[in-house]
């Protein structure tokens, strides 16, 4: 019988190789993707929030649980397809024009997939316009916008106002993060959320992606 | 007049020469990089305590930047408190926002050095909340994580320089001899950027403690009020009056 306590564990831990592997076992064993993902890696993965919010675990730690959390995704996800269930949602992220910072992005996306959203990762140092093209093109519902520096945090606002000129703003939910960045500033922006850390910002995330 | 000047260690050598030129009676306290690894409110408290630690002057000079909101929040309790409007300490380099501004326009991908990041700087983390992360060498990470999982964090965590193309060194006049920019040099190779030098300035340095102070290119905040990121040209502003 596969052992949903260990592979909780793993993620919990770290380990990829054997979160995937375990993840294997239980499919083999006829488990259900939707069991596995409930019983294992949705409560692994708040236990790495909440480790983190007590500062038990840092972010070297949320990354490796979110590395093991997408390796141990990697074989449920072509099932959750095949039997037509949809992604909690889908989001566009980067880091804004002239911001080559990229591991607090990357940490974001990654705990994003972890919680069971499509990504659409377009790296860092992004044009306004690149933004406005991705959610044309994938139909995303949520843009994410990240800058470590206060001098490119003007680079956020321009990327909503490129939004709205693109006839695009109504159609998404846009949240904003980094370390300069504020709930003030969010709300002098425009921006529909903000979040302090990666491990909120998928909370903020599902709360946005839920109908109105 | 006497100040109190608290300043980040990276601009020991450019603060403490104008220090030494100024007419006025400065007490100096330098603190370190690492108040930067706390992130904006962790190095606002850090910043506050000294503040309300100072003895009475005539004003509190900070030599400091908005540094990732560092800033953001401080309040000027029976002293006021000055603070050149900035982003960072490369604009101070630099001698104005401006000239970092059409710089950082001109030069994208560009990483900057000076004596105080050599000498004293090298190791400041990229993300604030890296209070673990004490390390970015690649056999002290396998040793903590393990073999695969320090490999991937070393990845992660060295990515960012993929990004750069040129590590610019910003000479002030102040080097008693060419070994910062060898070393400058040196790092850029080791790294595979292009190297660039760039004439810094110690404009700023000189006014902040000259008490030449001019709303353009300094904030001053009376006692009762506190200094607030304005997201604009200002880059600082003051906000209210505080209990």
């Amino acid at each position: 019988m596969a052992d949903l306590r260990t592979l909780h564990d793993a993620i919990l831990e770290g380990n990829a190789k054997q979160a995937a592997a375990l993840t294997q076992e239980a499919l083999a064993e006829g488990l259900a993707p939707l069991d596995i993902i409930q019983q294992a890696m949705v409560p692994a993965m708040d236990e790495v929030g909440r480790r983190f919010e007590c500062e038990e675990y840092f972010v070297p730690e949320l990354l490796l649980s979110a590395r093991a959390m997408k390796a141990a995704l990697e074989p449920v996800r072509p099932l959750l397809v095949a039997s037509g269930i949809q992604p909690a949602g889908r989001v566009v992220i980067g880091t804004v024009k002239g911001d080559l910072h990229d591991i607090g992005k990357n940490l974001v996306a990654a705990l994003l997939e972890g919680g069971g959203f499509e990504v659409i990762d377009l790296g860092a140092d992004v044009p306004a316009q690149k933004f406005v093209e991705a959610v044309q093109s994938s139909g995303a519902g949520i843009v994410a916008l990240s800058a470590l520096l206060t001098v490119t945090m003007p680079s956020m606002k321009s990327t909503i106002e490129a939004l709205d000129h693109a006839g695009v703003r109504s159609r998404v939910k846009v949240i904003v993060g980094g370390a300069p960045v504020t709930q003030q500033f969010a709300d002098q922006i425009g921006a529909d959320g903000y979040s302090e850390n990666a491990t909120a910002a998928v909370a903020l995330a599902r709360r946005l992606s839920q109908p109105a | 007049m006497r100040f109190e000047l608290i300043s980040c260690e990276v601009l020991f050598r450019e603060m403490c020469d104008s220090v030494a030129r100024s007419q006025h009676q400065i007490n100096v306290r330098f603190l370190s990089k690492g108040l930067h690894d706390l992130g904006g409110s962790g190095m606002r408290r850090q910043l506050q305590q000294h503040i309300d630690d100072s003895p009475d002057c005539d004003a509190i000079l900070l030599g400091y930047a908005l540094c990732g909101n560092g800033l953001h929040g401080l309040e000027a309790r029976r002293t006021p408190l000055v603070m050149p409007r900035a982003h960072d300490c490369i604009a101070l380099l630099m001698g104005s926002r401006d000239a970092h501004a059409a710089y950082f326009e001109s030069n994208p991908g560009t990483y900057f050095r000076s004596t105080g990041w050599l000498e004293r700087g090298k190791t400041l983390q990229q993300l604030s909340s890296g209070a673990q992360m004490g390390s970015e060498s690649l056999p002290a990470l396998i040793e903590r994580y393990g073999e695969d999982n320090g490999r991937y964090l070393y990845e992660e965590f060295t990515r960012y320089r993929q990004h750069y193309q040129q590590l610019t060194y910003i000479e002030t006049g102040l080097e008693p001899n060419r070994s910062f920019e060898e070393q400058a040099r040196t790092e850029a190779g080791e790294r595979g950027w292009r190297f660039s030098k760039t004439t810094g300035s110690l404009g700023l340095f000189r006014q902040l403690v000259n008490g030449d102070w001019p709303e353009a290119d300094f904030l001053i905040v009376p006692p009762g009020s506190r200094a607030v990121a304005s997201y604009d040209h200002q880059v600082i502003r003051c906000e209210g009056d505080t209990p």
